[in-house]
């Protein structure tokens, strides 16, 4: 049988920096071999070398476009390991930054979906609505895009009156934004068309293949970690899990819709009774761990993100390990669902299940 | 019905991106306009030289090792490499005398590698913004 084989990537707008060769007869694809590596930096063998402190600064890198999710993961297995008591201020601050990260990530993506789609305004205009939320990141820690504000024992930095102030006129700005949204993309009948029915995954595959956060979602199972093993101050927060039943792209794009709106609505009602009391414990630099290990697992914005930190009494982890979201959407699920599809196809059902390739590689 | 005005309603809906032909663009001109920092912002170091004690928390403490010890008017002060910096502010917050700080500085542009080490007489000088 003869077939063409097509690169996908590495560096390709509508591939990030995922690289994969398809196999295509005509216009059905055949098959899709993933080959990761290209953005590989090591970060699990870099932190073996670094103490607690300092591998809070490496945590963002992992993921770019969600990095707090990763600063979580593994300040909480750290503060597993040590029995830390976590001030409760901190953990509000915590949980507020981390739903904004959840925006900013999703907000990201419909930029992402847009360029997929061919559809260039609205990634446009996407990505100029993210610049609202990092501008929120600069004015709570100094960084735009690696915030590094989470660290063992609370948050580097406390909240001030300015970004709360900021905060909701995002809020209200982006809730605004999203019924805008919803008229040129979410309705848009070539959005519609281009993603519904394309990669169709069911509740069992989807399990099956690892895949985890709004992608088993839109399959119809009702599994959020936020809800199911709650973290931070999720247990003091009311919010919906978003599911849909479809499970194909356009289930995949609601869904993460829907939770934008939830997000909003969460950090609104964290940002009305932020606890007093201190925002951090101050700790040494050198903060040694009890021998021991924890495996802690977070809600981040693509999916289920995983730190098991084994701890042998120094102040250098003995061994991290992480389990990003990415890797199993990208290098499992992608290749099931691409298969049997048409090279048109590849970009959407890619971008559906919203894979990070810096989370992926690591 | 219904079907079809939500059919017509689709296709017509990306129409209303025609009002952002009337809205002021969001991006900025740069250089010749730029978003100020803000209060906060973790940009390039400055070194107060009288209040460093010479203990090299800072140099110590650094993720990237861009911060070493080096000779200046008889004794040792800090060097940044900001090549290697990746303006964590862990030196900021660990250094016992508060004598390194990170100012607003965002724009650090450099031709050569060599001019991004700062050694602890330009440390100490106030960013030119």
């Amino acid at each position: 049988m003869s077939f063409l084989t097509i690169p996908f990537g590495p560096q390709h707008p509508a591939a990030g920096h995922f690289h994969a060769l398809i196999k295509v007869d005509g216009e059905t694809v055949l098959g899709l071999d993933p080959y990761p590596g290209y953005l590989h930096r090591g970060f699990e063998k870099l932190m073996e070398y670094r103490v607690h402190t300092q591998n809070c600064m490496l945590l963002d890198r992992i993921c770019i476009l969600d990095p707090l999710s990763n600063e979580a993961g593994y300040v909480n297995a750290v503060e597993e390991i040590g029995r830390l008591e976590v001030p409760v201020r901190a953990k509000y601050i915590r949980t507020i930054m981390l739903e904004l990260g959840r925006i900013l990530s999703h907000i990201s993506w419909i930029g992402e979906m847009g360029m997929a789609l061919g559809f260039d305004s609205a990634c446009r205009i996407a990505w100029g609505d993210r610049e609202r939320i990092i501008r929120l990141n600069e004015i709570i820690s100094g960084g735009r895009i690696y915030p590094v504000l989470f660290c063992v024992g609370g948050v580097r930095r406390d909240i001030s009156p300015e970004f709360v102030d900021k905060s909701y006129e995002a809020l209200d700005y982006l809730e605004r934004q999203l019924e805008f949204y919803d008229s040129f993309f979410f309705k848009n009948e070539t959005f519609i068309m281009r993603t519904k029915g394309v990669g169709k995954l069911g509740a069992s595959e989807a399990v099956d293949l690892g895949v985890t956060g709004p992608n088993l979602r839109a399959c119809g199972v009702d599994y959020d970690i936020r809800q199911d093993e709650p973290y931070e101050a999720y247990p003091e927060v009311n919010f919906k899990v978003v599911t849909r039943e479809e499970g194909d792209a356009y289930a995949r794009c609601l869904c993460r819709r829907g939770e934008i709106a939830e997000s909003i609505s969460i950090v609104r009602q964290l940002l009305k009774d932020v606890p007093g009391g201190p925002h951090r414990v101050q700790l040494d630099p050198m903060y040694k761990t009890p021998e021991g290990e924890s495996h802690f697992c977070v809600e981040a914005a693509r999916g289920e993100l995983c730190f098991h930190v084994v701890s042998d009494g120094s102040p250098i982890p003995y061994r991290v390990k992480v389990r990003g979201p990415s890797f199993s959407h990208s290098l499992v699920a992608f290749p099931y669902l691409a298969e049997g599809s048409t090279i048109a196809d590849i970009p959407v059902i890619y971008w559906s299940l919203a894979p990070c390739p810096a989370d992926m590689d690591r | 019905m219904a079907y079809l005005t939500e059919k017509i309603n689709g296709i017509f809906s990306p129409f209303v991106l025609l009002k952002n032909l009337f809205r002021k663009p969001v991006t900025l001109q740069f250089p010749y306009d730029s978003l100020p920092p803000v209060a906060g912002y973790r940009g390039r170091h400055i070194l107060d030289l009288d209040k460093c004690r010479g203990c090299f928390v800072c140099s110590m403490i650094c993720p990237n090792k861009a911060i070493t010890p080096v000779e200046f008017r008889g004794r040792k002060y800090p060097q940044v490499d900001l090549g290697k910096c990746c303006f964590c502010q862990l030196c900021e917050e660990y250094c016992a005398g508060a004598a390194i700080r990170l100012t607003q500085q965002a724009i650090m542009v450099t031709m050569d590698k060599e001019s991004a080490i700062l050694g602890p007489e330009a440390l100490s000088q106030a960013p030119t913004f």
